[in-house]
C-alpha cells in the first residue's frame, strides 16, 4: 500500500514537473497536439493555388504551398501578400482562391462579397499568433499594461490611460533610461497587424503621427533592433534574437503574461488572435478537390508542424476537428 | 611675385576632391556589401560552449559587442558574443546573444558536425550514428563522416533525379492538360458541339493522367530511397534527434577543415548560392531565378528600348524641321527622365496591365478568363514598363552622338550622290553607335536597379517557374518572375527570419551590382570595338 502511494507520488511528481517544465519552456518548444491527424495523399488533386491577402501569413502561405506541393507536385502556387486589406477584392474579383488575412473581414468588405456572391465567405482559422510588442534587447523593460501601450501608440488614449508616454521613464523605469526618449515602430496601414493593434490594443484610437510606419513585419523587429529605443509591434514568428518580446498586462491587477501559446489560449495574453483562411464556399456544396485538400493539408499534423516552423502557434487538436467538420473534411 | 593659384585652379581642386569622395564612397560601399555578404558563406569555426548555469551550445561566433547593462550604459570591457546556434527546431531561435562573463568553457572539438537542412535550417550538433540499409555504423568508427558525406551525396543525386522528374515530366504533363481543359473550355464557351472533338480532347487528358501516375509512382519509389537511410545526432546538450539523409544537403565539419579545405567548401557553395532555387520562404538556397529573371528582363527592355529610342532621336535630330514644336518634344523627353519610377509602374499597371493586357486575355485568353493570363503582371509589362523609364536616357544619348556627326561627312556623302535615307543609314548611324550604346549603358543600369515599378507589375516574391522552358514558344512573356532588387527588399524586410537573411540580403545586393557590371562591361566592350572599327569615318 505504502508502496502504491509512493509510485502515484512519484508519478504525480513527474507529471507535474512535466507539465511546468512544459510551461517554462513556453513558446520556444511548441508541439503540435498528436491527435491532430497526419495529411494522406488524395488522387485528383491538380491545379494552380492563387493566395492574395496578408503581409503577416505570406510566409506561412508559402511554407504551406511548399509542403503541399510535396504531396501533389502538379500543384503550382502563386502567393502575393500586400496586407490583409488585398484579400477581399481578390475574393470577390475571383482573382485568388485563397484570401489569408490576419484579421476577421469588417463587415464592409463581408457585405461587398455578399452583394456578389449571394451568401458570406468562409473564414477558417489556421493558427495562432501572438502579436508581440518588441523593445531592443537591453531594454530592461519586462512588461506593460494595455494602457501604457496605448499611452506610448496612441495620440488620443482611447484605452484610459493618463497622460502621453514619450520617454522611458514614464514606463517606470529608471537609470539612464528615465530621460530616453521613445521611438515608435508600426506597420503600414493595408496590414491587418496594424488594424488589430488598433482595435485591441489603442481601442480603436489613433496611432500617433511619430510612427514610424513599416513596409512589413520584419522591418519592424529590424527598426527595433537597431533602435535601442525603439517599441514597436509585431507577430511573434518575426521575433530575433536582437530584440525582446516583452509581457503585456491587460490590467495592472490582472498581471503580466508572456506571449504564449497557454496565455494566449487561456486568454491572459492580451493579444492573441486567429490568423485567418477566406474562402469562396458555396453553403451547402462540397470544395473543389484542390481547396479542400489545401485546407485538409493546413488542418492537419503536417500543416500545423509548419506553423511553428514559421513561429505561429498551432490550433488545438479540438478546434481542427471543428473546423474539419465545418469545411466538410470528414 | 609669381601668383601660386592660378584664378580657376580652386575649382579644379573641389571637382577633383569630389571626385574623390564619390570614389572612396563606391569604394567603402563595395567593400561593405562584399565583406558581408561573401564574409558569411565562410565555414567558421563552431565552438561548443558551455556556460556557467550548465547549459551547452554549438555556435559560430557571428559578431562581438560590449555590454549594454540594464542601465543602458555601454560596458567598457565586457562583451557578449552573438552566436550562430542553428536548431531551430530545439531552440526556437538560429542565434542567441550570450555575455562572455556568462561563459565557462570554449573548446572547438574536431568531431562537431554542421549539418544544412533543406528544412529548419541548419543543426549543429555530433554524430551518434548513421543507420544505413539497416545496419547501424556509430559515428565513432573510423571513416563514419566519410560514410555520411558519400551517403548525403547519393541521397543528394536521388534528391536532383526527383526534382527533374518533377519540373520536367510532370511539368510537361501539368502544361499539356492545362492546354487540353482550355481547349474544352472554348469548346463549351462558343457552344459548340462537336463530340468527336471533345473526346478526342478528353482522351488526350486521360492520356496524360495515365502518364503522370507512373511518374508518380517513380517519385513515390525514389522518395521512400531518400528517407531510407538516417542519421542519429547528438546536441550540444546531448539530445538525440534523427533525421532521414534526404532532408540534408550537405555536412561539414569546420573545426577538422584547412584553409584549402575551407576555400573549396566556399567555392562550391558559393556555387550553390547562384545556382541554386531558393528555399525556406527564400532565407536559404540559391537565387537563381531572382538572377535569371533581372538578366532577362534587362534584356527584353534593352531590345524593346533600342529601336524606340534611336528612331526618335534619329527623327528629331535629322528628319523634323527644328522649330518650337521639336523643342518642346525635347523639353518634354527630358523631363521624362526626371519622372520617378513608380509613376511609371502605375502608368504600367493603368496601360498595359489593365489596358492592352485585358483586351489582349478577352480576345485571345477568353476561355482562361476570370483568371488572367496577359491582365495581370508579367515580365513582359515589367520590361515595357522600364523602356518607357529610359527611353528618355537613349534619345538624348543618340541625339548627342548624331549631333557629333561632323558636318562634312554628311555633306561629303550628298555631293557623291547619296539620298538623305542612305547618308543616315550608312554614314551617321555607324559613327554616332557609339554614343546609342553609351545610351544603352546608361538604360541597363538604371533599369537593373529599379524595383518600384516592377513591384506592381509582375515580380513576386516566389516564382520558382523561369519564363523561358522547354514548352512551346519557349519563352513565356505573361509569367510572373523574380528580381534580385526585389528580393533585397524582401529579405530585407519580409523575410520571416531575419537574421538569418541578412548576410543573404548582402551577397545578393552584390550580385545585383556585379550583373550591372557584367551588362555595361560587355556593352563598353561592344562599343570599344566599333569605335575602332569607325574610327575613320568619325574624322
Amino acid at each position: 500500500m505504502k508502496n502504491l502511494s509512493v509510485t502515484l507520488s512519484f508519478t504525480l511528481f513527474a507529471i507535474v514537473c512535466a507539465l511546468a517544465l512544459g510551461f517554462v519552456a513556453g513558446a520556444q518548444t511548441v508541439k503540435v497536439d498528436p491527435a491532430i491527424p497526419s495529411y494522406t495523399k488524395v488522387p485528383g488533386v491538380s491545379g494552380n493555388i492563387d493566395s492574395v491577402g496578408s503581409d503577416t501569413m505570406n510566409n506561412l502561405m508559402t511554407f504551406w504551398c511548399e509542403g503541399f506541393a510535396k504531396f501533389y507536385p502538379n500543384v503550382k502556387c502563386q502567393i502575393e501578400g500586400k496586407g490583409s486589406s488585398t484579400a477581399p477584392p481578390a475574393l470577390i474579383a475571383g482573382t485568388s482562391q485563397f484570401g489569408p488575412m490576419s484579421r476577421m473581414m469588417k463587415s464592409k468588405e463581408v457585405d461587398a462579397f455578399e452583394k456578389v456572391a449571394g451568401y458570406k465567405p468562409t473564414a477558417i482559422p489556421t493558427s495562432i499568433d501572438a502579436l508581440a510588442v518588441y523593445v531592443n534587447k537591453d531594454n530592461p523593460t519586462e512588461c506593460l499594461s494595455i494602457k501604457q501601450v496605448d499611452a506610448i501608440f496612441s495620440k488620443n488614449r482611447k484605452c484610459g490611460g493618463g497622460s502621453d508616454i514619450n520617454i522611458w521613464g514614464a514606463t517606470g523605469i529608471g537609470g539612464d533610461w528615465a530621460n530616453k526618449p521613445i521611438s515608435v515602430y508600426g506597420r503600414n496601414s493595408a496590414s491587418g497587424t496594424y488594424g488589430y493593434f488598433k482595435k485591441k490594443a489603442l481601442c480603436k484610437g489613433d496611432y500617433k503621427d511619430t510612427v514610424k510606419e513599416q513596409p512589413g513585419s520584419s522591418a519592424v523587429v529590424q527598426g527595433v533592433t537597431e533602435d535601442l529605443q525603439g517599441v514597436g509591434y509585431s507577430g511573434i514568428g518575426y521575433k530575433t534574437s536582437g530584440v525582446k518580446a516583452i509581457k503585456l498586462a491587460k490590467t495592472v491587477e490582472k498581471g503580466c503574461f508572456e506571449p504564449n501559446l497557454e496565455n494566449i489560449v487561456g486568454k491572459k495574453y492580451p493579444l492573441g488572435r486567429y490568423l485567418y483562411l477566406y474562402v469562396n464556399k458555396k453553403p451547402n456544396e462540397a470544395l473543389d478537390p484542390l481547396r479542400l485538400e489545401f485546407l485538409k493539408y493546413i488542418l492537419s499534423r503536417q500543416g500545423q508542424e509548419i506553423v511553428i516552423k514559421d513561429g505561429y502557434l498551432p490550433l488545438s487538436a479540438a478546434k481542427v476537428s471543428e473546423l474539419r467538420a465545418t469545411i466538410g473534411a470528414n | 611675385m609669381p601668383r601660386l593659384w592660378k584664378p580657376g585652379d580652386a575649382y579644379v581642386w573641389i571637382s577633383g576632391l569630389a571626385l574623390m569622395v564619390t570614389l572612396v564612397m563606391i569604394g567603402g560601399l563595395l567593400f561593405l556589401i562584399a565583406t558581408k555578404g561573401l564574409g558569411s558563406m565562410w565555414p567558421v569555426d563552431i565552438g561548443h560552449y558551455t556556460l556557467k548555469d550548465g547549459s551547452t551550445y554549438l555556435g559560430q561566433l557571428q559578431s562581438r559587442e560590449l555590454v549594454r547593462g540594464t542601465s543602458g550604459v555601454k560596458s567598457d570591457s565586457d562583451f557578449r558574443v552573438k552566436l550562430k546556434i542553428g536548431n531551430r527546431d530545439l531552440y526556437g531561435l538560429d542565434f542567441r546573444w550570450i555575455d562572455e562573463t556568462d561563459i565557462a568553457s570554449i573548446d572547438y572539438p574536431p568531431e562537431a558536425v554542421i549539418l544544412e537542412r533543406r528544412e529548419w535550417g541548419n543543426y549543429h550538433g555530433y554524430l551518434k550514428e548513421i543507420r544505413k540499409n539497416g545496419t547501424v555504423i556509430p559515428g565513432t568508427a573510423p571513416g563514419a563522416f566519410g560514410v555520411l558525406e558519400d551517403l548525403i551525396h547519393d541521397a543528394n543525386k536521388i534528391y536532383d533525379e526527383i526534382l527533374k522528374i518533377e519540373k520536367g515530366e510532370i511539368g510537361d504533363i501539368n502544361y499539356g492538360i492545362e492546354k487540353q481543359r482550355l481547349k474544352l473550355r472554348g469548346l463549351s464557351m462558343r457552344s459548340e458541339s462537336n463530340p468527336a472533338k471533345e473526346s478526342e480532347i478528353r482522351l488526350k487528358i486521360e492520356e496524360y493522367e495515365a502518364r503522370y501516375k507512373i511518374s508518380e509512382a517513380e517519385l513515390g519509389k525514389l522518395y521512400t530511397e531518400l528517407t531510407r537511410n538516417e542519421v542519429v545526432m547528438l546536441s550540444a546538450a546531448g539530445d538525440e534527434k534523427v533525421m532521414p539523409l534526404g532532408k540534408i544537403v550537405l555536412a561539414f565539419r569546420p573545426n577538422d577543415m584547412g584553409f584549402a579545405q575551407k576555400a573549396g567548401f566556399y567555392v562550391e557553395r558559393f556555387w550553390g548560392f547562384i545556382s541554386d532555387d531558393p528555399r525556406e520562404a527564400n532565407t536559404e538556397g540559391g537565387i537563381f531565378p531572382a538572377i535569371f529573371g533581372t538578366v532577362l528582363m534587362v534584356l527584353l527592355m534593352s531590345i524593346v528600348v533600342m529601336p524606340f529610342g534611336v528612331i526618335a532621336a534619329l527623327y528629331l535630330r535629322e528628319y523634323a524641321k527644328q522649330g518650337l514644336m521639336v523643342r518642346i518634344v525635347r523639353i518634354c523627353v527630358n523631363n521624362l527622365a526626371g519622372v520617378p519610377s513608380i509613376v511609371f509602374g502605375v502608368f504600367g499597371v493603368g496601360f498595359f496591365l489593365y489596358g492592352i493586357g485585358g483586351i489582349i486575355d478577352s480576345v485571345f485568353f477568353k476561355e482562361a478568363l476570370p483568371n488572367p493570363t496577359f491582365g495581370t503582371g508579367g515580365i513582359l509589362w515589367a520590361s515595357l514598363t522600364l523602356a518607357l523609364l529610359t527611353v528618355p536616357v537613349v534619345i538624348v544619348a543618340t541625339e548627342e552622338g548624331l549631333a557629333s556627326v561632323p558636318r562634312n561627312i554628311r555633306e561629303g556623302s550628298l555631293a557623291l550622290g547619296a539620298t538623305k535615307f542612305e547618308t543616315t543609314w550608312k554614314v551617321v548611324i555607324p559613327s554616332a553607335l557609339p554614343a546609342m550604346l553609351t545610351g544603352l549603358i546608361l538604360a541597363i543600369a538604371r533599369a537593373t536597379g529599379e524595383v518600384a515599378p516592377l513591384m506592381i507589375t509582375g515580380v513576386v516574391k516566389l516564382a520558382p517557374d523561369l519564363p523561358i522552358d522547354g514548352h512551346f514558344p519557349f519563352l513565356h512573356l505573361e509569367r510572373k518572375f523574380m528580381h534580385l532588387g526585389f528580393h533585397i527588399y524582401d529579405l530585407g524586410f519580409q523575410s520571416p527570419n531575419a537574421e538569418a537573411a541578412k548576410p543573404m540580403v548582402f551577397m545578393t545586393a552584390f550580385l545585383l551590382i556585379l550583373i550591372v557590371i557584367i551588362l555595361n562591361i560587355t556593352a563598353i566592350i561592344i562599343r570599344n570595338r566599333l569605335r575602332k572599327k569607325y574610327a575613320t569615318s568619325a574624322v
